[in-house]
């Protein structure tokens, strides 16, 4: 679907999906697109679908619609365009292009067997190998004009083959600043890039051939740098042009001669910086050149525009790349605060409501035992209320426990530790403590366990995090069905060296499309009641532990969740140096875990 | 001060429907349930209670329609509908006093819920 993301301003990291044929964009609440941005009209601009494009509209504006850094007022959006309002700047993603859907009917990836018939490998060559195609001359081809073709030919392939290798813009422009200094020969040079926000251009790189004295600071012309921007054209310029002081009598011959290039780094849209590199020649080579003191000439200047051009897309392309990641990462984090303040909140919302209900009780029992004659019914009445309180309270610290546990299993690259275990108690431990809860909604908990079942080596906290979320689920699942039944297995395959754990029920049933995301970070069907850890904590456990998990589900029918872990006996592992150090765990032990933990 | 009258709760949350049943319904006040707004909506029709209490933040509905259909449920509408919705930017706003913003402290909750129900006696 086409879409506008915002790279830069208050809503960078946000993605617009143009699903409507008409959208208005805007300052406003009332557009389809809004953008929180003062320099924005509230009523901005207007897309319209046409066809398999969109055309962009500026609505009389205050500050006009511009399109690759220039005012529009209807214009045609392609992929990859810019729209900048105000200090918003949108990238345009179009259609995606259909063309090549059906290729894979049209080109046939054959068998050895018919390839042998046709075709061998003749000659093949690496990647080192292919760079140097433009290498040494071959003897007799040395007409000067040629040499500098392929010259020039291997600066551009050798520029290429540089800016693609890195995503540091510094980085990227140290290493432009050396070719150029490889290839022509330049006393002092620098790169200034353009800063997106005040549009100034300030030095990134310097680059001397020799030591710099003190004091030898590059200087140029704002007038040339200026021409070079506007103009969107590379200079080359001297001193020694505009006056006669070529003339061996004139005082010139003592300061010498400095000749400069300062090219346009033209962008795919706009000029994203400049590079400067000068030369100087002294007095007495001056003399002894007999005044021949062109070091720099107009194929030089050629050159520099184009490994300009060359790192400008790089710089832009590294740019973009940045924003993208660090739009994402904004939007990834604002989103995680989104989601765990909601939870949190609600747990607290709880905390709340059971304080209260004591608060309530412990009036009415003080009331009650202050009375003459104590009012015992009324005395037992606030003990339940106390108690009822009591138990929310504890129901939603349990619920905090649960999502501080999977917030940090998820949060933090860990190495599971695996102990000898025994995989049934720990199901038989984790069924035991999720069967208040079950009896609360009226589902009903059956466990079978599959014998036998050898002693297996796992991290027994991470597998009883893993298989309680799944089974909280499942008990969820059949909150609004009747007669919701969980059956939970296990079971061994020697011959696979597997160790399984079903979770079946029969509840509401996951759609096919919602299967694909139910291991999604924060992504719950459970709306407010689910925290979207609880699968994807699962699903990270098993995986570490070189497991999976597998589902089938038919909407309305229930689903079956199949926890697959690799059988690794005892013997077969070298046990953890912690685990040499303490005494063997029991997987019998009652764990700090919430049985109120929901996905 | 008894306040007795029916209330319908309408809330996602078991706690929270926990302890407002509790704490009503130590005045006598008739409590209705409903976890989710369909069957919130049936309720409303079949038991004509005095006061309808929603918690819209499940509710994809925007909040005036959400006290509109409830309004229309009650079929002429007599009765007080009180949202619980977290604040946000850009809602139109409804007639004072009948929203409570979340999170909320359940005293003020359970005070204003009775002087509703107290209007309607």
């Amino acid at each position: 679907m086409p879409s506008l993301f915002v790279i830069r301003g208050r809503d960078q990291g946000t993605r617009f999906e143009l699903e409507d044929d008409v959208m208005s964009i805007g300052r406003d609440s009332s557009n389809s697109i809004q953008l929180h941005d003062t320099e924005v009209s509230r009523s901005h601009a207007v897309l319209r679908r046409s066809g398999r494009a969109f055309l962009l509209a500026d609505q009389q504006s205050s500050n006009g619609t511009y399109l690759n850094g220039r005012p529009i007022k209807t214009e045609e959006l392609a992929g990859g365009d810019q729209v900048q309002l105000g200090q918003t700047l949108l990238l345009y993603t179009g259609f995606a292009d259909n063309a090549n859907a059906d290729l894979s009917d049209k080109v046939n990836i054959v068998g050895q067997i018919q390839e042998d018939r046709s075709s061998r490998i003749v000659r093949s060559m690496s990647q080192e190998e292919g760079s140097a195609l433009f290498g040494e001359t071959p003897a007799g081809t040395q007409s000067p004009w040629l040499v500098r073709a392929r010259s020039n030919l291997q600066i551009m392939y050798r520029t290429a083959l540089a800016v693609s290798h890195t995503l540091d813009i510094d980085q990227l422009l140290g290493r432009i600043m050396d070719m150029i200094f490889e290839w022509v020969e330049a006393d002092r040079g620098c790169i200034m890039l353009k800063d997106v926000e005040t549009g100034l251009l300030a030095p990134k790189v310097r680059r001397d051939r020799r030591a710099p004295q003190i004091e030898d600071r590059i200087t140029i012309s704002k007038t040339i740098l200026d021409y070079v921007v506007e103009h969107n054209e590379g200079v080359l310029t001297s001193n020694a042009r505009d006056d006669d002081r070529w003339n061996p009598a004139q005082s010139i011959l003592q300061m010498g001669v400095r000749e400069a290039i300062c090219v346009p780094m033209q962008g795919r849209y706009d000029v994203v910086g400049v590079i400067y590199i000068d030369t100087s020649t002294s007095p007495q080579q001056m003399v002894k050149q007999q005044g021949m003191v062109d070091k720099f000439t107009e194929d030089h200047l050629k050159l520099m525009i184009a490994i300009a051009h060359q790192a400008a897309l790089a710089v832009e392309d590294t740019s973009y790349y940045k924003a993208m990641v660090q739009a994402e990462r904004l939007a990834a984090v604002g989103q995680t605060i989104a989601t765990l303040s909601h939870h949190i909140k609600n747990i607290l919302q709880g905390v709340r409501g059971g304080s209260y209900l004591m608060e309530l009780g412990l009036e009415d029992h003080t009331r009650a035992a202050r009375q003459p004659e104590p009012d015992t019914n009324t005395m037992v009445d606030a003990a339940r209320m106390i108690r009822k309180g009591w138990d929310i309270v504890e129901k939603n610290q349990e619920k905090i426990t649960a999502l501080v546990m999977d917030m940090l299993t998820f949060s933090k690259e860990r190495e599971p530790e695996p102990v000898a275990s025994d995989l049934n108690q720990l199901v038989s431990d984790v069924v035991e403590l999720m069967a208040g809860r079950a009896r609360d909604l009226g589902v009903q908990l059956k466990w079978k366990a599959g014998e036998p079942m050898p002693t297996l080596m796992f991290d027994p906290d991470g597998m009883h995090r893993a298989v309680l979320n799944v089974i909280t689920n499942a008990i969820d699942a059949c909150d609004c069905v009747e007669d919701g039944q969980v059956n939970i297995s296990s079971s061994y395959a020697p011959e696979e060296q597997i160790a399984r754990i079903v979770v079946a029920d029969n509840g509401s049933g996951i759609e096919a499309a919602d299967l694909e995301t139910i291991f999604t970070l924060f992504v719950s069907r459970k709306g407010g009641r689910g925290t979207g850890l609880g699968l994807p904590v699962s699903q990270k456990i098993m995986k570490e532990h070189g497991g999976r998990i597998c589902v089938e589900s038919r909407p309305g029918e229930g689903s079956r969740f199949v926890l697959e872990l690799p059988a690794v006996p005892p013997d077969a592992a070298e046990p953890p140096e912690e685990a040499r150090r303490t005494p063997r765990r029991s997987t019998g032990e009652t764990r700090a875990t919430s049985p109120s933990q929901q996905q | 001060m008894a306040t007795p009258g029916r209330v319908l709760i309408v809330d996602s949350s078991d706690d929270s429907r926990a302890v407002l049943r509790e704490a009503l319904s130590r005045n006598g006040t008739e409590i209705f349930e409903a976890s989710r707004s369909d069957t919130g909506l049936a309720l409303a029709r079949s038991c004509r209670p005095d006061v309808i209490v929603v918690d819209v933040d499940e509710n994809s509905q925007p909040h005036p329609q959400v006290s509109r259909d409830f309004d229309q449920a009650t079929h002429d509408g007599s009765a007080s509908v009180l949202l619980l919705a977290t604040a946000r930017r850009n809602v139109e706003p409804l007639a004072a006093g009948e929203v409570v913003a979340k999170p909320y402290h359940y005293a003020p909750l359970i005070r204003k819920i009775e002087e509703l129900l107290a209007r309607a006696a």
